[in-house]
């Protein structure tokens, strides 16, 4: 999907004025966010496997490029194939491109936010390919043609009766207004859709560099679907998302699965270590793995910026979050939204668009907090607010009246007797436009702070003359 | 079989790291240090706690898998087990019933206890239930019941763990609105430590599968109305039948 971060306070603004949304989103913290606070709490050595999940993470990414080439030797030892692409562009010409020659009909899709970030789906919808989503949420979404609401629960906006509009629409029956008719209703609608697909792309919880393997963690099954039924499976990952060994892999599941819904694990993991044996009853014959930049290396390249790729896509700094919470999922405007999205969006689709993202956190810090791999989440912000406002001048997000105004503030505070004179002359210029001490409403630019707040008025007496006053009568 | 643009990628990723090529220093972090012999030794110190624990362990399992959604039965021999799954499907009203050819059959007499009933089950294999794999793919879908052993389940997450492979399809254990899956005592594991450890033992010894399932109650879906509703995609009931 094409970013369109520069819409934020839009989005945000929307999304705030529907009661919908808002009722919808209480789930992402009643169900999520105290579902995960108890699955830690009763974890032994929680904290001790995050610690111990950061530290995997780290040293992988400091070593990517070579646990990135042990794995595509793995993968291609395995009977697999391996496709390196620079970008979105580049991973969805390969994946078309196959599709074409292995003269594919029906592709089935399984959660992946690497695909959202290649619209994959619509790519090849345009050339002529059926492609289901068939995580129901993803689903959902798709036939709302809409973009995920949030990283594992894409539909979570969207109120059953929506849901019932939207299936009726495309079933032409009254598939029933309770979840459970609602889900029997989508079991048929894709089960027929399951049993003609002949080709799969699903995502890629972890890839293991010494096995070539790929995880998937799923609670419907799709994910099994798709590496069960059709002839060719493609698996799609951002370059991070790889841990070394085999044996890591139970705690990164532990900390992630966890982290996510609260689960102690969910319906199904599925491992995938290439195409079928020979002898086997059934499965895809062909494995591909697309293994995709498409602008992490910006933050791999920062070492402010780096961890921001040990993230596992659990969304639990999302719940968390008390601003995603109200502002939404589409209001950031790309694949991924929420603290960890404020940091991505705008590294990944470009800070001059994106600029308003890392200012969408009142840096609680709850996202750190909750975070499985403990990202500093906050730090990061931090960072790319300075990169706005001071950064190179073609990422800057903040315009030269803006940069002027702080200049003019920054020269009237560095000396005690401009900061003096300059509060009494605002106090003296602003008297007569304030009430009871108070500006109500401001003229542009000054307009933003006061349309949900009130400015206070410098004060005629400032703390220094009264304090002098005092120390005069002999009070001080 | 082939990779593309590997050279030009980690050309990339060495310069964002501003680092060359080469092994990384050893690290604790990440179990990859570890060599061949550490991982065989603890893979047989594991298959030791199988055995010399599995009373405790096949305690702990029912629950975790009761907890996980798995409606679990406990019984004392493998006729007794063969009547509980033939009783299953009684209760179930169903008669299309198909199960996997796994060492598990030549115990338990399932097909003997169905016939009792009535019921003749398929065998899941191209050769036997189909000629083909799409043959397959369409008897699994139309079964009711999907019947599979298990390699091993683990007591932490309640989950039966299965390797597809010669006379296991994929689809047995995912395709039919019910699945029956049945354990013996002394194939249960602590964690989900304990079973990577035995992944990457059998890894190493060039055994591993094509791929490895872990199944933990039924398939599920929260994504209508935050509400969670069973049997989304794959079976909406699933059995967990201990043996012993």
């Amino acid at each position: 999907m094409l970013p369109k971060t520069e819409n934020f306070k839009r989005g945000a603004a929307e999304t705030l004025a529907d009661p919908i949304i808002q009722e919808s989103m209480e789930a992402v913290y009643n169900g999520f966010h105290t579902n995960r606070q108890s699955a830690g709490a009763a974890t032994e050595g929680w904290d001790d496997q995050r610690d111990r999940g950061r530290a995997i993470k780290e040293h992988t990414i400091a070593n990517l490029d070579y646990y990135l080439n042990m794995l595509a030797d793995n993968v291609d030892a395995n009977g697999g194939n391996v496709f390196f692409a620079p970008d979105s562009a580049a991973a969805s010409e390969y994946i078309l491109n196959l599709a074409r020659d292995r003269d594919v009909k029906t592709v089935i899709k399984s959660k992946s936010m690497v695909s959202e970030e290649m619209s994959l789906a619509h790519e090849m919808e345009a050339v002529g390919i059926e492609a289901v989503e068939t995580d129901l949420g993803e689903y959902i979404i798709q036939l709302a043609g809409e973009a995920p609401y949030h990283i594992i629960a894409p539909a979570i906006h969207k109120s059953q009766d929506q849901v019932a509009e939207m299936f009726k629409e495309t079933t032409g029956v009254d598939p029933g207004d309770t979840p459970e008719e609602l889900t029997i209703t989508a079991r048929g609608m894709l089960r027929e859709t399951f049993q003609r697909a002949d080709m799969s792309v699903t995502g890629v919880n972890f890839a293991v560099a010494e096995s070539g393997s790929i995880v998937l963690v799923t609670n419907e099954g799709n994910g099994r679907m798709c590496t069960s039924i059709p002839r060719v499976h493609v698996a799609v990952m951002g370059m991070e998302k790889i841990v070394p060994s085999i044996q890591d892999l139970s705690m990164m599941l532990r900390i992630l699965i966890r982290s996510a819904t609260g689960q102690r694990i969910s319906s199904y993991v599925t491992m995938v270590n290439g195409p079928r044996r020979d002898e086997e009853e059934d499965g895809p014959e062909e494995f591909h793995l697309v293994i995709v930049d498409n602008g992490r290396m910006r933050l791999l390249e920062d070492p402010k910026l780096r961890e921001a790729l040990y993230c596992l896509r659990c969304g639990a700094c999302l719940n968390a979050c008390p601003v995603y919470r109200k502002v939404g999922g589409h209001s950031y405007g790309w694949v991924y939204p929420g603290p960890i999205g404020a940091v991505v969006s705008p590294v990944l689709s470009g800070l001059k668009q994106g600029k308003d993202l890392p200012f969408a956190s009142s840096l609680c810090g709850a996202c750190k907090e909750v975070c499985p791999v403990r990202i500093d989440i906050p730090n990061m912000l931090l960072h790319l607010r300075n990169e706005v406002a001071e950064g190179p001048s073609e990422s800057r997000g903040s315009g030269r009246m803006e940069r002027l105004g702080w200049k003019a503030w920054r020269f009237g505070n560095m000396k005690s007797g401009r900061f003096r004179r300059g509060g009494k002359m605002a106090n003296f210029l602003g008297r007569p436009f304030a009430r009871d001490g108070m500006f109500r409403r401001l003229p542009p630019p000054l307009s933003g702070w006061t349309r949900s707040r009130d400015l206070p008025l410098t004060t005629s007496t400032p703390f220094r003359d009264r304090f002098k006053k005092r120390r005069q009568r002999g009070e001080g | 079989m082939a990779i593309t643009g590997r050279e030009a990628f980690l050309g990339r990723v060495r310069g964002a790291l501003s680092k060359s090529a080469g092994v990384p220093e050893p690290d604790n972090a990440t179990h990859l240090g570890l060599t061949d012999e550490d991982v065989s030794a603890a893979a047989s110190a594991v298959r030791r706690e199988m055995s010399d624990n599995a009373d405790a362990l096949v305690d702990a399992v029912a629950e975790s898998a009761a907890t996980a959604g798995w409606k679990v039965r406990r019984v004392a021999s493998p006729e007794d087990a063969a009547d509980v799954v033939a009783q299953i499907c009684v209760d179930a009203g169903v008669s299309n019933v198909l199960r996997s050819d796994q060492d598990v059959f030549n115990s338990v007499p399932v097909d003997a206890a169905l016939a009792a009933q009535g019921i003749t089950p398929s065998v899941a294999t191209v050769g036997q239930a189909a000629q083909d794999v799409p043959g397959l793919k369409q008897a699994a879908f139309d079964a009711e019941v999907g019947i599979t052993g298990v390699d091993y389940a683990i007591a932490e997450t309640g989950t039966v763990v299965l390797h597809p492979r010669e006379g296991l399809s994929r689809l047995v254990s995912l395709a039919p609105g019910r699945h029956i899956a049945i354990l013996n005592r002394g194939d249960v594991l602590p964690s989900l430590d304990e079973l990577f450890t035995l992944e990457r033992s059998d890894y190493n010894a060039g055994e591993i599968e094509g791929s490895m399932n872990l199944i933990s109650g039924p398939s599920r879906t929260g994504d209508i109305a935050a509400t969670i509703v069973d049997g989304i995609h794959g079976p909406f009931e699933v059995h967990l039948v201990i043996v012993g």
